[in-house]
């Protein structure tokens, strides 16, 4: 089962994503903040991570960067949540080394499909 | 010379008197002449005639050579002053009787031999021979010397009278004269006078008096007319002057109320602007707000959806479809709203790429089938052949053709919904025209005003029969606006409508402004920049006219222009892409001219380069002083300005010759890393 980990602070969106994501059959380990995901993403070696990146602290930029940064998290795909709509959170979340990008609300089908896509080239790298 | 300076009076006078007495003296002179010389003839002839009397007399006794009665008969002639010698000669030449009227002449000044009879002028005196004879027989000769005494006095006392004469008539020449030359002379005194009070008092009302009617007196005529002519135009000038004076002053006063006006509607502006500004940042974050608790709303919703329908309570699905439908309504709100507040903020950046435009069609045909099909809609797609690509904001196109093409659907029932797609040339461009038709409510006239105004649903009752948010056309007006293109409709209530958008077929974004503020995207244009090889100029300005007619106008010059709306983003985009020069505003609201100046100069790696001050204040002094390297006053002197860049072109293509012999590697790179050896440390590129 591939585990996902999902960083996210509002306890309701993380709530409905992870049994949502855990109904698809992912196992699902949640961090409320960036640090918590940072250590969360080193420990768990999770197969895909989904940050938002609104984040109290560590902002979901900073944890990217650190994790695509560090040689043995680097492998993990992450995508950025964001609530923010605009052009350029997408191009600050590529900047930052996301492999992908959604916004807020989710559009849950949408994002099952990013989520597959993106480990299924996992596995084939 | 001194003659020629002398006083028209005393010239008149000069010329009088000597014409006179010169002809005076020539008759006067001419008469004594001809009176002295028949004089002289009349004293020979007189003489002549005593010498034949006293020939005759003295005849007899020469006959008998009596010598005392000839002498006697000669010393008659004592009474005749003039006569100084008498002599009485033999045949033989010898002297036989004489009469002297001094002793002191003899011998002397007798004559050496005897000549024939007449008269001769010798040495002052007259002298005459005499034949004497008896019944035609030759007794002696008779020699008479004359010292003309009579006719040296008639000479000297003609002089005399001559030299009195000609002085008494000069006299009078000289009083006549110089009563007469008043004639001439004081009529054209007058004028010099006139004419010197004029010119000196600048007084045109004064007239010369005309004397007479002769040439002076038409010369003063003339003189008055051409006086009365200046006095004319004196006064028209006069008035002229002070109306001008008025007019300037009552210019200067305007120009001044014009000033403050302005500046208080730029203030107006700005303050409208900046209340602009932050109304759309307060919606921006708001509707990030919403959200996230929107995401809550539908996740959970979709989420329950999927439990109910698994444990097979179907009643409860639509409820909580309805649930999910209201929380997507109104994410639709929020993005709308959204879009319009980064319109507003001038953040909605335009992303050009060529892309096909049957295929965005399709692609909008295949989304909506659905929704058509809903309301019992069929779709039909024309395409002109010669529609193939074009260059615009993709994403903003397949916005406007979506929002256009589901009001359709969403308006009509069982009818029917059609797109055609046109190219079509107008002034010199090229467009590419949509036009979505429908058969459906129609739009009646009144509703018409508003259509693209934000939040105004045609009518109010149709938000509550249709759903939508009554942004969409609004948006679609501001995407249709932001790539220069032209949209509206033609309709009747109930008789279907037709809207049509006219977009230019090869969109160009004319200024920075509407690009997002962020580095990322800036980039790749400075790139490209780089391999068209063209020259950047940066506009700073907070006038979007003139942002947009310095660019026209730049461009045209061969340059890239890249525009900044104030000066804050002036300095960031000037570290951005390095340009070739600058052109800076003063008034810019926050950030004013003078501060950006003050930046860019302080700042090692922008002090290069040059500024050109384009603005409406009047501060050359300071502007050169804080380092800008022209000033211009708007308007703009298009000639100028072109004269300047070009200036600077030149100026860096030479700095360009001189840097290619370093060997740093930058420069070879193009424009980034240009005009900066020895000053200026070379850039390293992100990437």
């Amino acid at each position: 089962m591939p585990k996902i980990l999902l960083v996210e602070d509002n306890e309701m969106n993380r709530d409905m994503l992870s049994r949502r994501l855990q109904k698809r059959g992912y196992t699902v380990v949640t961090a409320q903040d960036g640090e918590r995901g940072h250590t969360l993403a080193c420990s768990e070696a999770p197969d895909l991570i989904l940050m938002d990146i609104s984040l109290p602290a560590m902002d979901g930029w900073e944890v990217t960067r650190l994790l695509k940064a560090n040689a043995s998290t680097r492998h993990i795909p992450i995508i950025a949540l964001t609530a923010h709509a605009m052009v350029s959170d997408r191009e600050k979340a590529i900047d930052a080394g996301c492999d992908d990008y959604d916004t807020k609300p989710v559009d849950f089908s949408r994002l099952s499909e990013k989520i597959e896509n993106l480990l299924v080239a996992k596995k084939v790298s | 010379m001194i003659l020629q300076n002398l006083s028209i009076k005393r010239k008149l006078t000069l010329i009088t008197m000597l014409t006179s007495s010169i002809a005076l003296i020539l008759s006067s002179v001419s008469f004594l002449i001809y009176d002295l010389v028949s004089f002289r003839h009349l004293l020979s002839q007189d003489l002549m005639t005593q010498a034949e009397i006293i020939g005759y007399n003295s005849a007899g006794a020469m006959e008998f050579k009596d010598e005392p009665a000839a002498t006697a008969t000669l010393a008659a002639l004592t009474a005749k002053e003039d006569i100084v010698t008498a002599v009485l000669y033999k045949p033989d030449g010898k002297i036989f009787a004489h009469y002297f009227r001094s002793n002191t002449a003899f011998p002397g000044f007798l004559p050496s031999h005897l000549q024939e009879k007449g008269y001769r002028f010798e040495s002052g005196y007259l002298e005459v021979f005499q034949e004497v004879t008896i019944n035609g027989e030759h007794v002696g000769t008779l020699f008479l010397q004359s010292d003309m005494r009579q006719w040296s006095l008639r000479a000297k006392r003609y002089a005399n009278i001559l030299i009195i004469f000609v002085l008494v008539s000069g006299l009078f020449a000289l009083l006549v004269s110089s009563k007469l030359q008043g004639l001439i002379s004081k009529p054209i005194l007058h004028l010099e006078d006139t004419m010197r009070m004029v010119s000196s008092n600048k007084n045109y009302a004064v007239r010369a008096v005309k004397t007479y009617s002769d040439e002076i007196g038409r010369l003063i005529d003339g003189f008055n007319t051409m006086l009365s002519e200046i006095q004319q135009r004196d006064t028209a000038l006069q008035s002229t002057n002070g109306e001008l004076k008025t007019r300037t002053q009552e210019l200067e006063e305007e120009v001044f109320q014009r000033k403050q006006a302005q500046e208080e509607l730029l203030k107006a502006k700005h303050a409208a602007e900046e209340a602009n500004r932050a109304k759309s940042i307060f919606l921006a974050n708001m509707s990030h707000e919403l959200r996230t608790p929107l995401n809550a709303i539908i996740g959970y919703s979709e989420m329950l959806e999927e439990e109910t329908r698994d444990t097979g309570k179907i009643e409860n699905v639509q409820d909580l479809r309805k649930i999910q439908g209201a929380g997507k309504h109104l994410l639709s709100l929020i993005n709308d709203v959204l879009d319009l507040s980064k319109i507003e903020a001038g953040k909605m950046g335009l992303h050009l790429e060529t892309f096909d435009v049957s295929q965005v069609i399709e692609e909008m045909v295949t989304t909506l089938q659905p929704a058509a099909a809903k309301n019992g809609n069929s779709i039909q797609v024309h395409l002109a052949d010669n529609v193939n690509t074009m260059r615009a904001d993709v994403t903003k196109v397949r916005q406007i053709l979506f929002n256009l093409l589901s009001n359709a659907c969403k308006f009509t029932d069982h009818g029917s919904v059609s797109v055609s797609v046109d190219p079509i040339q107008l002034e010199n461009r090229e467009w590419i025209q949509f036009q979505v038709r429908d058969t459906g409510i129609g739009i009646s006239a009144k509703q018409k005003e508003n259509l693209f105004q934000e939040f105004a649903q045609a009518d109010a009752s149709i938000a509550r029969k249709y759903g939508g948010t009554g942004l969409g056309l609004a948006i679609t007006h501001r995407f249709v606006q932001l790539m220069k293109g032209q949209i509206w409709v033609e309709s009747e209530s109930g008789q279907g409508a037709t809207f049509t958008v006219r977009l230019p077929a090869q969109v160009v974004i004319e200024t920075a402004e509407s690009a997002p503020s962020n580095r990322a995207s800036k980039v790749p244009a400075a790139s490209s920049e780089t391999k068209t090889g063209l020259e950047t100029i940066l506009v700073i300005d907070d006038d979007p006219s003139v942002r947009d007619l310095m660019s026209r106008f730049l461009t045209k010059l061969d340059f890239h222009v890249v525009a900044a709306a104030n000066g804050e983003e002036g300095l960031r985009l000037a570290k951005q892409v390095d340009p070739l020069l600058i052109t800076l505003d003063v008034v810019m609201p926050d950030c004013d001219g003078w501060t950006v100046l003050n930046k860019l100069k302080s700042d090692s790696k922008l002090a290069e380069i040059p500024v050109i001050m384009v603005t409406v204040v009047d501060n050359e002094a300071m502007g050169l002083d804080m380092g800008a390297s022209n000033y211009l006053i708007k308007p703009v002197d298009r000639d100028r300005l072109a004269v300047l860049v070009e200036k600077h072109r030149v100026a860096r293509s030479s700095t360009i010759t001189d840097a290619s012999t370093v060997p740093f590697s930058y420069v070879a790179e193009g424009p980034a890393g240009r005009k900066t050896v020895g000053s200026r440390v070379p850039k390293t590129r992100r990437n």
